[in-house]
């Protein structure tokens, strides 16, 4: 008899990611890879203005190269399709949005017309043919001008305003009313950056005419939002197109809104005879024109707070800059305000929120979207109130944090915060980092002349949005809560086979819901096969499947926990009809002939190949009672969400709140103005942590991307719309070498919202970007610097502190003692 | 970004056959930098060719010109706009004329606004480049309107081409101002 099954509780060990087997050894199939018979290729001719009218597209010199194929205009886009679906309501949801530019062009590097050609070569050559003549009009590059429409980008809109909303919560007049202290600060901006992917976006399209169908591979990193706006759009049933990802290298949201492009591959592959297209994007298209991070500007910025420093409210004005076209923006309209109190307890705020297209590349989600800008926002009023109040930052944070004890917590506009321990992060982040000592030595420093700054930014990552939250934006949107698919399967041959709707980019997917599904069946995670990529021929999506805001560990992973426990429930049916014994006497476990179910009361056993086989090959020995076992179980996991009210804008918009803290100590040199990091630690709370090295990969990875924003990725426009850092001589990604070393650690705070106490991860909360403002506002307050914006090189603090061109404090802060 | 220009120069010529120079297609056109070619329309459309060299980026600028003001014989603007090295160009320049001594004097204004990927590409070199090239322009024109006007007619050769990497200072004759608004 073997011995009794032992539970080994796979989630939470650092067990080494199953994919790098295939990744490091360069085995990866990413749609690039992908060859398919006479494939054609596609490039896109795009608008050097950012602001146009066409006065004509002539393709023919491009047609007429021998092995073009075909080309595309908007005209003709036009007279094939439906507008893309708005999300907003009237008047933007009356604009016409083409994946091709048909009347005017909008943005520099908006597409205009589309050459397909036999090699891409060809394609590029016979793009520069392609002629275009255009009129120039005044381009609107500020937010804040595009609200005083006096350029008007989209005519059917009337406007340049996508979206107005007040959310108003407590009683803010009062609060003001009895503050000890008001302060105001005039202006902040959050700057417009991107993420840059290793991996480009990348379609493959194929338009079989013969049934209507449409065939994508690619690496869209939401399909099942992409196809129902495809569908739409190209006028053929949703099931009528299959979209496959494969491994797919990066995306932190960016991927989302390739949609357009895709709509043109199949357009193109349809009037090449249904031959396959392909894209592949360049770097610069990728930085001109995929899609950026919104830019946001807070305006008028009121805070009140009673004598200890204790914010009792905030009243300010935001203007959101969602670039050219909405397409998924009006979301992050609402997005910002699932973190809307941040990490802090103050009750009383009214936010006036607009949303305004600029004649720059649209924006897309990107990692921490619409809440990193929002939380930038509020660590920044936090910094500012503690250093204007002479009130150490790390004891202003205490003053004000949410605590522990408060938890499950409810936010004035009613998300429910799950759980967490602000100031044990706190003090952990200051040991880690060695606060004590670093106030000494800063001290030293500044009598040396040196300008040192130590910051603190504590954010959140919440994951697991309700998209009921969509019908703050437009009520008459049909989204409502949250939900994921997942198949765990026992093949004909014993193989444990799981597949996700989801389309991991490098989080580790294959790897963590093996560990789930191997807990569950008390196998060894190498005994799980985890289908990687996307297909929606798997049938395990639902409208909201793919990866992005911070939701596998707990959407996917529940639903893959889920399908694993139907599977099991299954095969101990089966199990205890093949042993001839009750279910409650059926064990799960490991034997010599593999994964097996056994007995415990006699010692026999079965193996997978062998319970497998009764359902799938041996079919005839089994009860009719057993016919509705497979061994194939779907499963769909829901989030237990409300529809918010609309009106109050109130409800619970996500369901797990991870959150990070990170300190950082900054020097700015004297001489160059170059801001360097000299410490940096970073503290992460994500619930219960199923696998510790992808924890921390990720939390490395979302550090370097909030570092870059910080400090070197900034998308540059002139006066007419000129991206003038199209390139990565100008744009300047963070890479290895200019990482510092970053300390890690953290705690967990397991949540009650999720099977396993596992909160979604991985945006970090755009954290370094709060946490390095913090660190230059501390370095540069006693020379009347106010750190107004996100972005911050040596070209601006020279203009900070020696030309005093910008971020004069005593112009833009004003403090009221009442 | 735009890049505007000017200043002012006096010729020994007078202001009616400098404004019948300046407005002759076959005569002004040649003494762009790097000219290669011409094709008048009408009276004042005209298409010219210049070969553009910006470090690496090479090619060819195809210019739609337009005479835009012409007051004979006090004033002539042109106002070009066309494509260049993955972007588009436009630009106006103005000559205003008015009787010196036993000449004319010449004050010109001009902008160029460039558009595309260009500006990224090659932003920092854009200004330097236009300065040297008005300059060389500049420098044409009085070369060609000092001896004789009929001298210089078309088919007249360009000005020999240079390297157009580096900035030159301004020369002694004439004087050329420059700024950019981005």
């Amino acid at each position: 008899m073997n011995p009794p099954a032992e539970k080994q509780n796979w989630v939470g060990k650092p067990l080494p990611r199953k994919e790098e087997n295939r990744l490091l050894r360069g085995r990866g199939r990413f749609s690039d890879d992908v060859k398919l018979r006479d494939m054609l290729y596609l490039r896109f001719v795009r608008s050097p203005y950012a602001h146009a009218r066409i006065v004509s597209v002539d393709t023919a010199a491009a047609e007429a190269l021998p092995g073009v194929v075909c080309a595309l205009t908007g005209a003709q886009i036009v007279s094939q399709t439906q507008p893309f679906i708005e999300i907003g309501p009237d008047p933007f949801a009356r604009i016409k949005d083409y994946p091709l530019a048909v009347s005017k062009v909008r943005y520099q590097g908006e597409p205009v017309a589309a050459v397909v050609a036999e090699s891409a070569a060809l394609a590029d050559d016979a793009a520069e043919l392609v002629q275009v003549e255009y009129d120039a009009l005044d381009p609107v590059i500020d937010a804040e001008d595009a609200l005083r429409n006096k350029s008007v980008l989209h005519d059917e809109a009337g406007t340049n305003q996508v979206w107005n909303g007040v959310f108003e919560y407590g009683d803010v007049e009062k609060a003001f009313r009895e503050a000890a202290y008001v302060i105001n600060i005039d202006r902040m901006h959050f700057h417009r950056f991107s993420s840059t992917p290793l991996e480009n976006n990348v379609v493959i399209g194929c338009w079989d005419s013969k049934d209507e169908r449409i065939y994508y591979e690619c690496n869209n990193s939401f399909p099942s939002f992409a196809i129902q706006f495809l569908a739409a759009h190209l006028q053929v049933h949703i099931d009528r197109i299959r979209v496959e990802t494969s491994d797919i290298g990066g995306s932190f949201g960016i991927k989302i809104t390739s949609y357009p492009q895709m709509a043109i591959c199949a357009l193109a592959s349809k009037k090449a005879g249904g031959r396959p297209v392909k894209w592949v994007e360049t770097r610069s298209e990728h930085i001109t024109a995929s899609a950026h991070g919104n830019e946001r500007t807070f305006r008028d910025t009121r805070v009140a707070l009673d004598k200890n420093g204790v914010i009792t409210a905030i009243a300010s004005r935001h203007i959101d800059d969602c670039g050219a076209y909405p397409r998924y923006e009006p979301l992050g309209c609402v997005i910002w305000s699932q973190v809307f109190a941040g990490v802090y307890r103050f009750k009383n705020a009214r936010i006036d929120f607009s949303q305004a297209v600029t004649n720059k590349c649209p924006v897309g989600p990107n990692r921490g979207y619409s809440r990193m800008q929002h939380l930038w926002f509020l660590e920044r009023v936090v910094d500012i109130c503690a250093h204007e109040l002479g009130i150490p930052p790390d004891e202003m944070r205490l003053r004000n944090y949410i605590r522990p004890e408060e938890f499950p917590y409810t936010t004035p506009n009613g998300c429910v915060y799950d759980s967490g321990n602000y100031p044990k992060m706190l003090q952990l982040a200051k040991q880690r980092i060695g606060w004590d000592e670093w106030k000494k030595k800063q001290a030293a420093a500044r009598k040396e002349g040196r300008l040192i700054g130590i910051g603190i930014g504590t954010t959140l990552d919440s994951g697991t949005n309700n998209f009921g939250q969509s019908q703050i934006v437009n009520p008459g949107l049909p989204y409502s809560g949250n939900s994921q698919g997942a198949n765990c399967k026992l093949d004909i041959y014993g193989e444990v086979v799981v597949a996700v709707g989801s389309c991991p980019q490098g989080q580790g997917h294959e790897t963590t819901a093996a560990q789930v599904v191997a807990d569950v069946l008390n196998i060894h995670p190498d005994l799980v096969t985890v289908r990687t990529g996307f297909d929606t021929e798997r049938n395990v999506h639902t409208g909201f499947s793919g990866t992005y805001a911070s939701q596998f560990a707990v959407s996917g992973l529940s639903a893959v926990h889920g399908a694993a426990q139907k599977l099991k429930t299954e095969m101990k049916r089966l199990g205890a009809f093949a042993l001839q014994t009750k279910e409650e006497d059926v064990e799960f476990g490991t034997g010599a002939q593999g994964p097996e179910l056994r007995a415990k009361s006699t010692g026999e056993a079965i193996n997978y190949w062998g319970l497998a086989n009764l359902v799938n090959a041996n079919s005839a020995a089994l009860p009719e009672e057993l016919y509705e076992v497979t061994l194939n179980c779907r499963y769909i996991w829901r989030a237990p969400f409300k529809v918010p009210d609309k009106q109050r804008k109130y409800g619970n918009l996500t369901l797990t709140y991870a959150s990070q803290l990170h300190i950082a100590v900054v020097e700015v040199e004297r001489d160059t103005f170059i801001p360097r990091i000299l410490d940096y630690v970073a503290v992460d709370d994500c619930g219960t942590v199923i696998n510790p090295p992808i924890v921390e990969g990720q939390v490395y990875g979302a550090t370097a991307h909030g570092i870059g924003a910080a400090l070197m990725e900034n998308c540059v426009y002139d006066a007419v719309g000129n991206m003038l850092t199209s390139t990565f001589s100008d744009y300047t990604p963070i890479t290895a070498m200019n990482m510092p070393k970053v300390k890690y650690d953290h705690i967990e705070t397991p949540s009650p919202h999720s099977y396993s106490g596992a909160k979604g991860m991985g945006e970090g909360g755009a954290a370094p970007v709060h946490t390095i403002s913090a660190a230059l506002q501390d370095a540069l307050f006693a020379e009347g610097v106010f750190i107004d914006d996100s972005f911050n090189n040596a070209d601006s603090l020279f203009r900070a502190l020696v030309a005093k061109e910008i971020s004069q404090a005593g112009k833009l802060v004003k403090v009221e003692k009442r | 970004m735009a890049i505007k220009f000017g200043g002012e120069f006096e010729v020994p010529r007078t202001p009616e056959e400098v404004y019948d120079f300046l407005t002759d297609p076959n005569k002004f056109a040649p003494l762009l930098p790097d000219f290669q070619g011409v094709s008048v329309q009408d009276a004042t459309h005209f298409n010219v060719k210049v070969a553009v060299g910006i470090s690496y980026i090479k090619g060819t600028a195809d210019v739609k010109m337009e005479l835009a003001q012409a007051e004979r014989p006090q004033r002539a603007q042109y106002k070009g706009q066309g494509s260049v090295a993955g972007g588009n160009v436009s630009l106006t320049a103005g000559f205003d004329l008015s009787p010196m001594n036993a000449g004319a004097k010449i004050t010109w204004q001009g902008e160029a606004q460039v558009f595309g990927r260009l500006t990224s590409v090659a932003g920092g070199l854009l200004e330097p480049l236009g300065k040297k090239n008005v300059q060389k322009l500049i420098d044409a024109l009085q070369a060609a309107l000092k001896p004789s006007v009929e001298q210089v007619g078309a088919g007249a050769p360009s000005p020999p081409a240079e390297p157009s990497v580096a900035v030159n200072d301004a020369p002694a004759e004439g004087r050329t101002q420059s700024e950019s608004a981005s």
